[in-house]
């Protein structure tokens, strides 16, 4: 017993060893995982706001057509001005039936000559002022859809204020008008839900489906290079001619995939947690308050579910005999954890049937659910407990048995 | 008086249809350096790794007899094996003695031990110096040396060698050579697998020739010179091996899907093992 456990140690650490030595490896599983979410949530924004305010510094060509008799609004030219739009007034062609048609416009906006096309028709209405209104442009060209982003900012502030002088005239506000039932106070603060409570409620709505995703996609490549790989580069028929037996050889690569694909994990909520603490004010969104059954309930599921995806992931790759189809049967069957995993994120926990806890992979994500919300029903942890140790001896089983294999000692190589 | 080690009793391996040992058998004395020879696909692989346990006999058996006469099925008793497989099996991120330390643990040999006797033995093949290093860059004979080292790491009573020399130059060769003679002077058995029949009569005591499956002479170089009528080791051979040779390889498990789709893919039957290919195909050399 002690030699067993002195070898699956021996193993292990010689593959832990080997993945510390690949520093493509350590960029893959732990580097990459732990920037994935602040790059997302942070990075990502930033960017996209640098490159939208870029475009605010462009001159664009606006062309206004108005419908002959009526007068060009006086209003609008400041705006244009102050967005930065360069404007000539055409007459509007009588024969549309309706401003949105295009016409011959919709090839000189494909040109940029010009970038964007405002009509303006007047009509009678009791309202203080009445347009009817198109805005032309093509979505396809960067400069054309800012010229339609900002001419709808100019539009809706004109509304505004045909609005405020329409009501005005009857001695309304807009409030009075538009929003005679109105909420009293912060709306915030009727929510009873502690920061924490709602850090835990939006936690369970997708972490659950982070660690089931990326314990699969993370434990493929170690499962493979520590099986096929081995195979392929000749070093397991070396390694299986020692004293250790198949079972410990199996134990021991399972604890060094165990270690890589639980760091990648780790490393990866904690990038979530920064970016969502990065992004959200504290009073908002606490630390999620945990009771001591619910994270001890929490880490349990997630060991059993990786013991089983680790298991199975090294069965089928000790299955193949080289590396590249080792990752063609790996891949589709990632698939096979994502999907369950996606959709238990949208099982009502409200009166939810007991099955859902026995199912594979649903099981586990419902109890990382339940866990994070701090729900202790004695029977769900009872049925997913039993059901994922069921899964994981089946799983653990079932890799010893291809660890058997007699061709386990061939290498294409 | 002789004492035999590892006895190999009327053992055949087949894989599926492939007949590719038929019922040999055999005894490995204590301080024995027994020449496996044969040409490819001969079964000389397959009887290595039947000796060390990593195949099951199809019929028969392969038993370790220890000091007190008991006899031990060879898996339950690998400690007492060191193995130099042909691909040598290095780990290229780990350093030499990394490696060899790998397979000393798997033998619950103490750090210290190992190193001490790595070191030894290292110094005689004049590869100290490279006990640090990654395997990475090393050549084929720094492999082989390794994978020898590592072999002999744990002191075992019974040396398997596949190809031990391939890829080695002339002066690591003889190194090599002079190390397995030692070992046999210190009572130490060593199978020593090779196509390489100067290399087997200069190194062993005895020559097993196997040739299509089946075991055609066991005797020592000079008996078999004698009793085919020849001159060299060589000329022996050949007169054993007269018969037309085949090329069996360990062909691997296939599903019934997969056997009919390579079918599919290649547009005919695969030729059973042993077929020749038709005119006009690749032949290896």
């Amino acid at each position: 017993m002690r030699n067993g456990l002195s070898r699956v140690w021996t193993v292990a650490s010689k593959e832990l060893l080997d993945f510390i030595r690949d520093w493509r490896t350590l960029v893959a599983l732990v580097l990459i995982p732990l920037l994935i979410f602040p790059l997302f949530f942070i990075a990502l924004p930033i960017f996209l706001q640098g490159e939208m305010s870029e475009l605010d510094y462009y001159s664009l060509n606006l062309e206004v057509q108005i419908a002959e008799g009526d007068e060009f609004p006086e209003q609008l030219i400041q705006p244009f001005i102050d967005n930065n739009l360069n404007y000539t007034i055409e007459n509007l062609d009588d024969g549309l039936t309706n401003l949105s048609v295009s016409g011959p416009d919709a090839i000189r906006l494909r040109e940029g000559t010009p970038h964007v096309i405002l009509r303006l028709q007047q009509t009678n209405t009791n309202s203080s002022e009445s347009w009817n209104y198109a805005i032309l442009y093509d979505a396809t060209s960067e400069l054309s859809s800012e010229g339609n982003s900002r001419m709808k900012g100019i539009i809706f502030d004109w509304e505004q204020k045909i609005i405020g002088l329409t009501l005005a005239e009857v001695n309304l506000t807009k409030q009075e008008a538009l929003d005679p039932i109105h909420w009293d106070g912060d709306v915030s603060n009727a929510n009873v839900a502690t920061s924490a409570q709602s850090a835990g409620f939006a936690l369970s709505m997708f972490i659950p489906m982070i660690v089931a995703i990326w314990t699969a996609t993370s434990a493929i490549q170690p499962s493979i290079d520590l099986t096929a790989g081995e195979r392929e580069r000749g070093t397991m028929e070396a390694l299986l001619c020692t004293p250790a037996n198949r079972v410990e050889l199996l134990y021991g690569k399972w604890v060094a995939v165990g270690v890589v694909a639980g760091t990648s994990v780790l490393f990866q909520l904690a990038g979530l947690l920064f970016a969502v603490a990065f992004l959200i004010p504290s009073d908002i969104f606490g630390m999620p308050t945990l009771s001591i059954w619910s994270m001890a309930s929490l880490l349990l599921s997630v060991l059993l579910f990786a013991v089983f995806v680790v298991a199975v992931e090294l069965a089928l790759a000790v299955r193949a005999h080289s590396v590249k189809e080792a990752g063609t049967v790996l891949g589709p069957i990632v698939i096979a954890f994502i999907v369950p995993a996606m959709f238990a994120q949208f099982v009502n926990l409200e009166g939810i049937e007991w099955w859902w806890f026995v199912a594979p992979i649903f099981n586990v994500c419902l109890a990382m659910r339940e866990a994070l919300l701090n729900i202790t029903d004695l029977s769900h942890i009872a049925l997913w407990l039993g059901s994922s140790l069921f899964y994981a001896f089946i799983a653990v089983t079932w890799a010893a048995r291809q660890f058997q294999r007699e061709d386990l000692v061939e290498s294409i190589s | 008086m002789t004492r035999t080690l590892l006895s190999v009793r009327e053992v055949s391996k087949n894989f599926g249809d492939v007949e590719a040992l038929k019922t040999i058998s055999l005894d490995l004395n204590k301080g024995d350096i027994v020449g496996l020879v044969g040409g490819n696909g001969a079964g000389k692989t397959t009887l290595l790794r039947l000796l060390c346990g990593l195949y099951k006999p199809s019929t028969g058996k392969v038993v370790f007899v220890d000091d007190g006469g008991v006899e031990h099925p060879i898996h339950k008793v690998r400690s007492n094996l060191g193995v130099v497989p042909e691909a040598t099996g290095l780990y290229a991120r780990l350093t030499a003695w990394e490696n060899i330390r790998y397979h000393s643990r798997l033998n619950n040999i103490d750090d210290k031990q190992a190193w001490n006797r790595t070191l030894r033995l290292a110094q005689a093949l004049e590869m100290e110096d490279d006990l640090q290093r990654q395997t990475r860059g090393f050549s084929r004979g720094m492999r082989q040396k390794t994978a020898l080292l590592r072999a002999l790491s744990h002191d075992p009573d019974i040396l398997l060698l596949d190809e031990p020399t391939g890829g080695l130059d002339v002066t690591s060769a003889r190194r090599v050579r002079d190390l397995v003679r030692k070992l046999g002077d210190e009572g130490r058995t060593v199978i020593y697998s090779t196509h390489q029949l100067n290399e087997a009569q200069q190194v062993c005591d005895r020559i097993v020739i196997i040739h299509n499956g089946t075991l055609r002479a066991d005797g020592s170089p000079s008996n078999l010179m004698k009793l085919t009528n020849t001159d060299s080791l060589e000329d022996a051979f050949v007169e054993l091996t007269q018969d037309e040779s085949r090329e069996v390889e360990t062909p691997e498990p296939e599903s019934k899907f997969q056997r009919f789709w390579s079918r599919l893919t290649t547009g005919r039957k695969q030729p059973p093992s042993g077929e020749s290919p038709p005119s006009g195909g690749e032949v290896d050399a």
